[in-house]
């Protein structure tokens, strides 16, 4: 039994990875935890960056066109994929509409490539915790 | 320790080294040797006793003329303090937090908070904190608004209707309305799923959405023996929502979005 769920492959399990997606790293010690005032801040190397990258979910523009999109190649007569009319469609349309679904696109995908392409140099992420604290009265 | 073979460069270049802070833990926590942190190489982690002994600071010694903050830094900060959570409670910091020296650990972090330290540590004994992600399918969750919103319905029949370069403004408003409603759709699914795992959960908290398909995004604060209910009921809700979404839990971790600043109270 796999617990990775595709969108849109009907599994019904509960995906319990052993790690976060750096994303999921990003947003929780990045904006959460305690901060304490007074303390020396070192200089964070591309933080910015994926701050911003986590951040690009404020609904807009290319938020509604990219749903109009998505509702106009729904099939309401059956529950399969894209047809191929659809992807004829897709190949025909062009101009501005879709300019502006690319541009807003590309800016999350390239920004996410750019930080899975760090990853794969060195990829050490989800690392297993080796290392235990034990308590002393334990 | 490991720490001393750097004792002479520190002599050098004081001003060019900090102290990297990751959490604070109780006094009589013990860190096993192999621990490593920030940095590259990765840093030894030591443990930093307040005066009286009973809270101590997770660090690393840092040089200042590197940033930080690479990929594998931010894994290593949170790895080190959710495998500690595991064991003893832990009060993670925000990532970046660095001291300027051994002393000032002691002196300025550690007994200057020394109270609140050991209050708030003693209030997260034996609990754990686990952040729970929905995320809606997108054709599901579209199917649902357009089997309740007749306006959106009847919208995107009229852009499919008309030609590309006359229905822009129309398609404007039709995904407006679909964004509303999923709004509407995840604040209605997050409270739903909040008050389904009250139960079990000590704390929760309301995380901001970081797609614009999510259905839920929550931290809660569970005790160590109501793990196992947590999963149970989020198998749960990942097996009734099948059709509309996915589930996602992630932990055990260190209780970051239920630490505030040592002398607010918690909420």
């Amino acid at each position: 039994m796999t617990t990775t769920v595709q969108p849109g492959a009907g599994g019904a399990a509960l995906d319990r990875p052993a790690g976060s997606q750096l994303a999921e790293v990003v947003d929780t010690i990045l904006d959460k935890g305690l901060v304490i005032d007074a303390f020396v801040r070192v200089s964070l190397v591309g933080i910015e960056v994926l701050t911003i990258d986590a951040r690009v979910v404020v609904a807009g523009v290319d938020t509604y066109l990219r749903f109009a999109e998505a509702v106009g190649r729904l099939d309401l007569s059956n529950t399969g994929g894209k047809g191929l009319p659809d992807l004829l469609n897709d190949v025909q349309e062009g101009g501005a509409k879709h300019k502006v679904k690319g541009a807003a696109r590309g800016a999350i995908e390239a920004a996410g490539e750019s930080v899975r392409g760090f990853l794969d140099d060195s990829d050490k992420r989800p690392r297993k915790p080796s290392r235990r604290p034990e308590r002393g009265e334990d | 320790m490991a720490a001393q073979s750097t004792t002479s460069n520190r002599a050098n270049a004081d001003a060019r080294h900090g102290w990297y802070v990751y959490g604070v833990v109780d006094g009589d926590v013990e860190l096993q040797e192999d621990a490593r942190g920030v940095g590259d190489p990765p840093a030894p982690v030591e443990l930093v006793r307040s005066g009286s002994g009973d809270v101590a600071a997770l660090v690393s010694e840092i040089g200042l003329d590197r940033p930080v903050g690479r990929p594998e830094d931010l894994y290593a900060h949170q790895v080190l303090l959710d495998a500690v959570a595991v064991d003893a409670p832990v009060l993670p910091l925000r990532f970046g937090a660095v001291v300027g020296s051994r002393d000032a650990v002691v002196s300025e972090l550690l007994d200057e908070n020394e109270r609140e330290f050991v209050s708030a540590l003693r209030e997260l004994d034996c609990e754990l904190q686990y952040v729970v992600r929905a995320r809606y399918r997108e054709d599901a969750i579209l199917r649902e608004v357009l089997r309740d919103n007749p306006t959106a319905a009847s919208l995107r029949e009229k852009v499919r209707a008309e030609p590309a370069e006359v229905a822009g403004d129309l398609q404007l408003r039709l995904g407006e309305i679909i964004n509303i409603e999923i709004e509407a759709r995840r604040s209605q699914d997050t409270q739903w799923l909040a008050d389904l795992l009250s139960p079990v959960t000590m704390e929760s908290s309301v995380r901001p959405p970081t797609n614009e398909l999510d259905a839920a995004h929550l931290a809660v604060l569970v005790k160590t023996d109501r793990t196992a209910d947590l999963e149970e009921i989020l198998h749960g809700v990942a097996q009734e929502w099948s059709d509309r979404a996915t589930v996602r839990l992630l932990g055990p971790m260190a209780p970051y979005d239920f630490v505030v600043a040592a002398d607010e109270p918690r909420s």
